[in-house]
């Protein structure tokens, strides 16, 4: 009885294994229909629909060819590399400029030169510096989806309060308009403490941060700009939005914590969401520093995964999107600037007040720092931090003491 | 036929345990010794490079980690505090919890709350009450002293951290404590009071070393759970470890070098280093007590 028992348990088991494993290879089915994935990271609801209306115009096109979006929530960069880990990863994704050398080093990006060449699509059309990132030993992996750039707003009423009637123009006038804009409940500016915000002042000093192919990390005149702008927060006349107990930039100006903020093109339909009036805050270029203008792009492309099992598909997809077909959405839609220059100038035409932006872009620098970019910015932001709420008073020593430490 | 029902009995066992063997093998030993082999090897996760054979190059970038090191440090600084502040309001609560106050049930019962419920909703909670503008400052504003930003400057985020665990972790260590105070026979205390001994006397002579055993338990628990803490610092002070990394914790620590710059190698080795500090400051534990506890 009892051996009998062993065996029935023996059998039920291997039984049960074996049913797992059918089951597991049952899913695979073959379809006639090629299905395309593409990762994009969460963002807001207003956004998203912009790649939902391109991908049904590209559905109208290619009818035997699907389209599902792949949205990865928390942090995408994180996410993406454990999908490509497990090889799992979609067809074409998102790819931010600042790790993008990282990927591409390591060998998971399909270049697109060939494609290009295939598909008659030529690097020109777009704005130049935006393909800067994804060059990487002289071939192309990835084509801009859009971009954005940093610009100032500013609370009009505010600024009415104070007597001000115009944004601030020179650094002076910054340093004396928050001066005068900071109150007991209000801060006259915030902004992040962060590379990405504070490096236009390094460059509006006639400095470095990146020579093209490199990190500079101690150029004096950048070090001088980049204090300026610190020292705005050891002031008291900036704050980030955490010492304000806001989530982020966005929070701190909607709900009047702060009069100006240097922030990007998001901004604007976050504070459509939060329902604010239009006509209540402005946007303005960056104040130019000694040496003229700045201020940051950001750009994000679209790439295509080594493993894709659809490339001819994946690239006629990428072409759209970055093409007069899929860029006329982006253009309607305001969020963003688009990355073909035919595209741009009818973007400043449709927003006019949000023509700073484009005006940005004439004089922008890429977020981008080569190979090492993540630790770049590391080193920098640690710096500031220091900087600003700790004791070290020498930028300069602080951050090469911080390059020695984190870069070899 | 002896030796047959022993097989046999060999073989149910060995049915039976079957799914608990493989889930260990997968889950636990295989991950184990995998770990250890990366933290010997110069491991990428993208592409198809195969790992190299770096030797020791992975353990001696850890420990020359100035980040690292500082979070061994904060990580100290944290279970110092925490350890001897947490079992001394536990043991205090079991005390008064045990039988001397009305309604001990429901006290019982509201201590214990915080315990089981997730660390990621008490961290979100105490975020708004340590805010600039949040509770505690308001209240703090109304007695005179000047508001800080608690979780944002250097020197109070850690213990603002050990105020957030000691609350959230109390109660376990109070029931472990009342198991134990229960096992201790009331006629000791009744000698006691016939001979005239204060409720203190009672404490330091009669209940703490007959708890000797479960006080050694809840130190050696609660310093492990101490050093290996992840999720408080994680949520409130991010992958970056706060305002100048002084909320960096070695296990955060280990998370940012694994899936924040992708270096498995330095990661695993920073783990097995971890590993050895609990290892060893388990021992040194089990030294100071003596070696008769059985726990």
């Amino acid at each position: 009885m009892k051996k009998f028992l062993t065996i029935l348990l023996t059998l039920i088991f291997l039984l049960s294994l074996i049913a797992g494993m059918g089951a597991a290879q049952k899913g695979v089915f073959a379809t006639s229909k090629i299905t395309l994935k593409l990762g994009a990271w969460a963002s807001s609801p207003a956004e998203k629909k912009i790649v939902q209306n391109q991908i049904a115009a590209f559905k109208k096109l290619y009818p035997n060819v699907d389209v599902k979006i792949t949205e990865i929530v928390g942090d995408y960069n994180q996410k993406m590399q454990l999908l490509m880990a497990s090889k799992t990863e979609p067809d074409i994704f998102y790819m931010d400029s600042m790790p993008a050398w990282q990927y591409i080093a390591k060998g998971v990006l399909e270049p697109l030169d060939s494609w290009m060449k295939k598909y008659n699509v030529k690097t020109i059309g777009y704005e130049s510096s935006l393909l800067q990132p994804f060059i990487y030993k002289g071939k192309v992996y990835g084509l801009p989806k859009d971009y954005n750039t940093l610009v100032l707003f500013y609370n009009k009423e505010m600024f009415k309060q104070a007597g001000l009637t115009r944004p601030p123009r020179t650094w002076q006038e910054l340093k004396d308009y928050a001066k005068k804009l900071t109150t007991g409940k209000v801060v006259g500016l915030t902004m992040n403490l962060e590379l990405a915000r504070i490096q236009p002042f390094a460059y509006q000093n006639g400095g470095k941060v990146f020579d093209g192919t490199k990190p500079v990390f101690t150029d004096p005149k950048a070090l001088e700009g980049l204090k300026f702008a610190l020292d705005l927060f050891k002031e008291g006349i900036c704050k980030t939005p955490k010492d304000l107990g806001a989530g982020w930039v966005g929070d701190a100006f909607a709900d009047k914590k702060a009069a100006m903020t240097i922030e990007g093109g998001w901004m604007i339909p976050f504070l459509n969401d939060r329902k604010i009036p239009k006509d209540s805050y402005g946007i303005a270029e960056l104040p130019a520093g000694p040496a003229g203008k700045s201020t940051m792009a950001f750009t994000v492309a679209y790439v295509m995964s080594k493993n894709s099992k659809h490339k001819p598909e994946a690239f006629k997809l990428i072409r759209f999107l970055t093409g007069e077909g899929g860029q006329k959405y982006v253009v309607e839609a305001g969020l963003a600037l688009p990355s073909l220059k035919s595209a741009g100038v009818n973007f400043a035409k449709t927003y006019p007040e949000r023509k700073a932006l484009v005006d940005g872009a004439k004089y922008a620098q890429v977020y981008f720092y080569g190979l090492d970019g993540t630790k770049v910015v590391d080193v920098f932001n640690k710096a500031f931090e220091d900087y600003v709420i700790g004791k070290k008073y020498d930028l300069k020593k602080n951050i090469e003491e911080r390059v020695k430490q984190i870069m070899k | 036929m002896r030796n047959r029902t022993k097989a046999q009995e060999y073989l149910t066992a060995f049915v039976m345990l079957l799914p608990y063997i493989l889930s260990f093998c997968v889950f636990f030993a295989y991950p184990l010794v995998k770990a250890f082999v990366i933290s010997f090897q110069n491991f990428s996760f993208l592409g198809d490079a195969p790992p190299k054979f770096v030797g020791l190059a992975n353990y001696k970038e850890a420990l020359t980690n100035k980040m690292f090191l500082d979070s061994i440090l904060n990580t100290l600084y944290y279970s110092v505090l925490v350890v001897p502040t947490q079992l001394i309001i536990a043991l205090i609560l079991a005390v008064i919890v045990n039988d001397k106050v009305k309604f001990k049930e429901f006290f019982r019962t509201t201590y214990y709350l915080p315990t089981v419920t997730s660390p990621v909703a008490v961290s979100i909670i105490f975020l708004f009450l340590y805010k600039t503008d949040g509770l505690v400052n308001q209240i703090l504003r109304h007695i005179g002293i000047t508001p800080r930003n608690w979780f944002n400057e250097p020197s109070f985020v850690m213990p603002a951290i050990v105020s957030v665990a000691v609350w959230g972790s109390v109660g376990f260590y109070m029931v472990t404590f009342l198991s134990g105070l229960s096992t201790i026979p009331d006629q000791l205390y009744e000698a006691a009071e016939v001979e005239g001994a204060g409720e203190l006397t009672k404490l330091i002579k009669i209940t703490v070393p007959l708890l000797k055993p479960m006080i050694f338990f809840n130190t050696v628990v609660s310093f492990i759970s101490t050093l290996q803490m992840f999720d408080l610092s994680y949520i409130i002070g991010g992958s970056d470890g706060g305002p100048m990394g002084k909320a960096m914790t070695m296990v955060v620590m280990i998370y940012r070098t694994a899936f924040k710059e992708f270096n498995m190698g330095v990661a695993s080795a920073m783990a097995f280093v971890v590993f050895g500090i609990i290892f060893l400051l388990t021992l040194i534990q089990r030294k100071l007590f003596g070696e008769e506890m059985s726990y």
